[in-house]
């Protein structure tokens, strides 16, 4: 793992690394972005599982909650995958060794693959059960993982500085 | 203000218990409840983004906004109960450092005014579903208190996390 730690200790000795770290109010503020980011991701994307579920908006085609939650989980998901690129990396070796960290990973790389098999499969024949009240199985399913995976990764993420902070 | 209160309180055996970092049951109150306490943010956040969104004309235009705000208002009331308990109990925890706290105060200010309009909005979509529609003067007025409302919805967020960073607590 030598090799490893030598490289999160060059992140941790860049410039950019210096500069985040360097004034007070930057960490807060990238932070608060990240934050405020992955808050719409999480609330976007429930909405959609929830409906996938059949536990809201029944009345309404699947298709539509999609179109109008979507666009705010892709935009946020960026956004808070740069500024927590951005907070990893002013402080990459105190991540290292924390495994809600490794957990929250690994879930959102879950996350992504669970949406993409709903999307290029399940989603293929939505326009034979975009009106049920009760989406079939697979898209059920695609749902309720997704609302499992995503409570994961909330629930590791406020884990990870209370780890450190015992540490 | 408030620290007589600040002082019962954190002599109290509730705050001992919750801030007892010592044992893995009482330690894992803060953090559960901090992930609650998110989770609830999420639930309370996209909803009054949709609403208000909906109200500037900017978004969920296939509902009209009285549906969407009876849809989503009765998840944002939940999920508001749910963030007063998970607040009072990380508050009990460590009384000095929310009480004190400038954060916390605008934070609470805040909340308080969002709240206040999001009432509004519940009675007149009650009284008449169209009641922000028309005419033209009245739809303006609606534009600016969802204008006025997303930028303090985002205010409070950005409070609630300044808590931590902004630590007014007198020095002892």
């Amino acid at each position: 793992m030598n090799w490893l730690i030598g490289i999160l200790q060059g992140i941790n000795d860049s410039a950019l690394a210096d500069n985040i770290r360097g004034t007070v109010w930057v960490f807060p503020t990238i932070e608060t972005v990240h934050i405020v980011a992955i808050v719409l991701v999480f609330g976007s994307i429930t909405r959609l599982d929830l409906r996938l579920l059949g536990l809201v908006w029944r009345n309404r085609p699947v298709t539509e909650v999609a179109g109008e939650m979507l666009p705010f989980t892709w935009v946020a998901f960026v956004i808070a995958a740069i500024f927590g690129l951005l907070l990893w990396s002013s402080k990459p070796l105190s991540y290292f060794g924390i495994a809600f960290f490794d957990v929250k990973m690994i879930l959102i790389v879950f996350a992504g693959t669970n949406m993409l098999y709903f999307q290029l499969i399940t989603f293929k024949n939505v326009a034979q059960w975009d009106r049920d009240p009760v989406p079939p199985r697979a898209a059920r399913l695609a749902g309720g993982l997704s609302l499992a995976i995503w409570l994961g990764v909330v629930f590791c993420a406020r884990f990870i500085g209370f780890v450190q902070d015992a540490q | 203000m408030l620290e007589g209160f600040t002082a019962w309180l954190e002599q109290s055996d509730l705050t001992s218990t919750f801030s007892d970092t010592t044992r893995m049951a009482t330690w894992l109150i803060i953090p559960t409840s901090q992930s609650i306490h998110l989770v609830c943010v999420a639930v309370v956040m996209i909803s009054v983004a949709i609403i208000n969104l909906r109200l500037l004309g900017i978004a969920g235009n296939r509902q009209s906004f009285a549906q969407l705000t009876s849809h989503l208002m009765p998840w944002v009331w939940t999920a508001l109960i749910i963030l007063a308990i998970t607040g009072a109990i990380q508050t009990i925890a460590e009384p000095g450092r929310e009480l004190l706290n400038i954060g916390f105060r605008s934070k609470m200010v805040m909340i308080a005014i969002t709240v206040a309009i999001m009432m509004v909005y519940e009675s007149t979509i009650k009284r008449d579903p169209r009641y922000w529609d028309h005419p033209a003067k009245r739809r303006r007025y609606g534009r600016i208190l969802a204008a006025v409302s997303l930028v303090l919805w985002l205010g409070i967020v950005v409070a609630g996390r300044l808590i931590a960073y902004v630590d007014t607590r007198p020095e002892i």
